[in-house]
C-alpha cells in the first residue's frame, strides 16, 4: 500500500482491509454509523496494526463496513480518527479477516510518500 | 531473512531434520522438523523454516523449536509448530505460538450406519447440515447467551452445553480436558470478547472449518479397530470450528499487552509476533488464564455443533441419534498452550507446551488419559482436504519427543489469493462430484480457497508421523459430503 503522508497510510490500509473483506450488494445510499477512536502505541508501526485490529474489532460487534477514514490527529504513537460505517447486511462477505499481524510488516517513507506492507491472518 | 532454499539441514534420520544452532545467532536450542524429502521441497517454499528458527529464540525453551510434517508459514509460530518453555527457568508463554483461532480443534464421530446403507440420503444430509448449522463470515447462531451465561461458558466449556441440553456426559469423557481447561478466568476476559462471542456460540465459522461426512476405507490397526468400534464402509463425522470472534479478540489483546513485555522483561525475538512474557508473571498469568476462557469456549461451540449435526441426522434419517450410533469417538484442539509435566533429560519439569497447528498424542496408561482410552492410547484426530482423505491415529510413547505432540492436518500449499487465481469454482465442483463428494460452501471463494489441490497430501503427511513412531495409524476416512463455511 501506497500513500503521500502517515495519515494517507492508514486511510488507505484500512479501506483496503474492508475492500477485501466485502463487496456492497445494495445499491443507493445507505444509512452510515460514525464511530470515533483513538489509539496508542510505542511506535508508528504497533500504532497501524492495533489501528487495523481495532476497525476489524469495531466491525464485528457493531456489524458495520466501514468505509471513510478521517484521520483528525496522528504522531508516532498516537492516532484520533473518525471512521464511517454501513451495515453488514448489505454487503456479500468473501473473507473473514482475523486479525492484521507484525508478521512482514513493513511501514516506512518511500520516496515522496509512504509505504505499508501488512500481514492478515484470513 | 537468510536464503532458505540454501539453508543446510542436518538430516538426523530418515525423518527428522534439524536447523543447528549456528543457523543463526540467538537461537537458544536447534530446529527440528518432522519430515521427509519428498515434503520437505515444498516446506523451503514458504518462510516456516525461518519461523521454527525464530521460536528458539524463546527464554526457557527445552530440547528444540519442533514442526511437524505439516508444517507451513504462520504469524509468530509457523503453522505445525511446537515448542515448550520451562516455566521455572523463566521460560515463557506466546500468544504467537497459539494463533488466533485459540483452541481450534476437530471432532470425530462415529455411527453405526454404513454407506450403502445411507448413500442416497447423502445430499438431503449435506444440505439439511447446510441449513440447519450457522456458517459463514460473522455468522450467528440460535444458541443466544446473556453476559453471565456467557461467562459460564468460558468456565465450564462442552459441560456448559451438555448441561443445557446439548448432548451427554459420556461426550465428555472423550474431549481432551474433559472439554473445559482449569483456571480459566472470565475477570481477564474483556468486555468487547464478550461482545463478540455472545452470539457466536454453536456456529461453524468460515475458511477452513467445516463439517464432513466421512466413509472408513481403510484400517491400519484391527486390534485398535475393534475397540473404537470402527469398520469398513462405517459413516463418521468430523466437526472442525474454534473459538470464532472471542477467540481472535483475546489474543489480539494479548499480542498488543506482551509487545510491552519485550521491553520490560528484556526479550529477544526476531518477530514481534512472538511477543511473550514469563509464565510466571502477571501478564503471562493473565493471557493464560484468558486463553483457557477462549479454549473452553471452543469446546462449547464443537459441542454445540455436534448437537446440532446429531439433530439433523435424525430428521433426516428419522431415527434418534442414538439408535444411529452417533457417539463421540474423541475431540483434540490443535491451537493451544497447556502446562504439562514432560521429561527433560531425566527430570520431571513444569513446561508451558504451545502447539499451534499441532495435537496433543498422549501414549496407552497415561494419567490424562479417560479410562476407555487408557489402553488404546489417545485417539488423534487428523483432517486432511475435501477431496482426499483424513485419518483417525493413537497417541504413542515415542511421541515423548515431541512433548507428546503430532501433526493436526494436510497442511497448506497455495495462499487463499493464489486459490483464487488458478482455481476455477465449477470445475471443482465437478471434479469432486465425479468423485462422489457433495459440497455446500457459503460461497464461491470458500470453495476455491479450500480446495484440495491448496493442501499437502495428508496420507504423505500422515506417513511421517507413523513412520517417526510419534503416532500411529488406525483406520483412514474418505469424504462424501462437506460443509463449509
Amino acid at each position: 500500500m501506497k500513500a503521500g503522508d502517515l495519515k494517507g497510510i492508514f486511510k488507505n490500509t484500512a479501506w483496503a482491509i474492508f475492500d477485501i473483506m466485502a463487496a456492497k450488494q445494495k445499491k443507493g445510499r445507505l444509512p452510515k454509523k460514525t464511530i470515533k477512536i483513538k489509539q496508542q502505541a510505542a511506535n508508528k508501526e504497533e500504532l497501524l496494526i492495533f489501528w487495523l485490529n481495532e476497525l476489524l474489532s469495531l466491525s464485528a460487534v457493531k456489524g458495520l463496513v466501514f468505509r471513510k477514514f478521517s484521520i483528525n490527529n496522528i504522531g508516532a504513537g498516537y492516532l484520533e480518527a473518525v471512521v464511517e460505517g454501513e451495515d453488514i447486511n448489505s454487503y456479500k462477505v468473501n473473507t473473514e479477516i482475523k486479525a492484521a499481524t507484525f508478521n512482514g510488516l513493513l511501514l516506512r517513507k518511500s520516496g515522496l510518500g509512504w509505504l505499508a506492507e501488512v500481514t492478515f491472518d484470513v | 531473512m537468510s536464503d532458505l532454499t540454501q539453508l543446510k539441514l542436518e538430516k538426523i534420520d530418515e525423518y527428522r531434520f534439524r536447523i543447528p544452532r549456528s543457523y543463526k545467532p540467538g537461537m537458544r536450542v536447534p530446529g527440528i522438523i518432522y519430515t521427509d524429502e519428498k515434503l520437505l521441497k515444498d516446506i523451503r517454499q514458504d518462510k516456516a523454516l525461518e519461523q521454527v528458527a525464530n521460536v528458539a529464540f524463546l527464554p526457557g525453551i527445552v530440547s528444540a523449536s519442533l514442526a511437524m510434517p505439516d508444517i507451513h508459514w504462520g504469524y509468530g509460530f509457523c503453522i505445525g509448530g511446537v515448542a515448550a518453555t520451562d516455566i521455572e527457568e523463566g521460560g515463557v508463554i506466546s500468544p504467537g505460538g497459539v494463533g488466533y483461532d485459540i483452541n481450534c480443534g476437530v471432532r470425530l464421530l462415529k455411527t453405526e450406519l454404513q454407506y450403502e446403507q445411507i448413500k442416497d440420503k447423502i445430499k438431503d444430509l449435506v444440505y439439511a447440515l447446510f441449513s440447519d448449522v450457522p456458517s459463514g463470515v460473522g455468522s450467528k447462531g440460535d444458541i443466544r447467551v446473556s453476559a453471565k451465561e456467557e461467562r459460564q461458558i468460558l468456565l465450564k466449556g462442552a459441560q456448559w452445553a451438555v448441561e443445557k441440553g446439548f448432548g451427554i456426559q459420556e461426550d465428555l469423557e472423550c474431549t481432551e480436558e474433559y472439554g473445559a481447561i482449569e483456571g480459566a478466568d472470565p475477570k481477564v476476559v474483556s468486555d468487547r470478547a464478550y461482545e463478540r462471542g455472545k452470539a457466536q456460540s454453536g456456529t461453524l465459522g468460515s475458511g477452513n472449518h467445516f463439517i464432513e461426512i466421512q466413509v472408513i476405507d481403510q484400517l491400519y490397526d484391527s486390534r485398535l479397530c475393534d475397540t473404537f468400534g470402527l469398520e469398513l464402509g462405517q459413516i463418521t463425522v468430523m466437526i472442525h470450528s474454534g473459538s470464532r470472534g472471542l477467540g481472535y479478540q483475546i489474543c489480539d489483546e494479548y499480542v498488543r499487552s506482551m509487545v510491552r513485555c519485550l521491553e520490560k522483561y528484556k526479550i529477544n525475538v526476531p518477530d514481534r509476533q512472538l511477543a511473550c512474557a514469563p509464565v510466571n508473571s502477571p501478564e503471562g498469568e493473565e493471557y493464560l488464564a484468558a486463553m483457557k476462557c477462549a479454549a473452553n469456549y471452543a469446546w462449547a461451540n464443537r459441542q454445540c455443533l455436534m448437537h446440532l449435526t446429531r439433530k439433523v441426522f435424525e430428521r433426516v434419517l428419522s431415527e434418534p441419534w442414538e439408535k444411529l450410533g452417533m457417539y463421540l469417538v474423541y475431540d483434540v484442539a490443535h491451537n493451544i498452550a497447556k502446562i504439562e509435566k514432560h521429561i527433560v533429560e531425566g527430570k520431571e519439569k513444569k513446561l508451558c507446551v504451545h502447539r499451534k497447528g499441532a495435537t496433543r498424542a498422549i501414549p496407552p496408561n497415561h494419567p490424562e488419559l479417560p479410562e476407555r482410552y487408557k489402553k488404546t492410547g489417545q485417539p488423534v484426530i487428523i483432517p486432511g482436504d475435501m477431496g482426499r482423505n483424513s485419518y483417525l491415529l493413537v497417541g504413542t510413547e515415542k511421541s515423548a519427543e515431541t512433548f507428546f505432540s503430532t501433526c493436526h492436518g494436510a497442511g497448506r500449499l497455495k495462499s487463499r489469493t493464489a486459490a483464487i487465481r488458478s482455481i476455477d469454482a465449477n470445475a471443482l465442483l465437478k471434479d469432486l462430484e465425479s468423485k462422489g463428494i457433495i459440497v455446500k460452501a457459503s460461497g464461491r471463494d470458500t470453495l476455491v480457497e479450500e480446495a484440495p489441490q491448496v493442501y499437502k497430501d495428508v496420507n504423505d503427511v500422515v506417513d511421517v508421523v507413523h513412520n517417526a513412531g510419534i503416532s500411529k495409524r488406525v483406520c483412514r476416512m474418505r469424504p462424501i459430503g462437506v460443509i463449509k463455511g
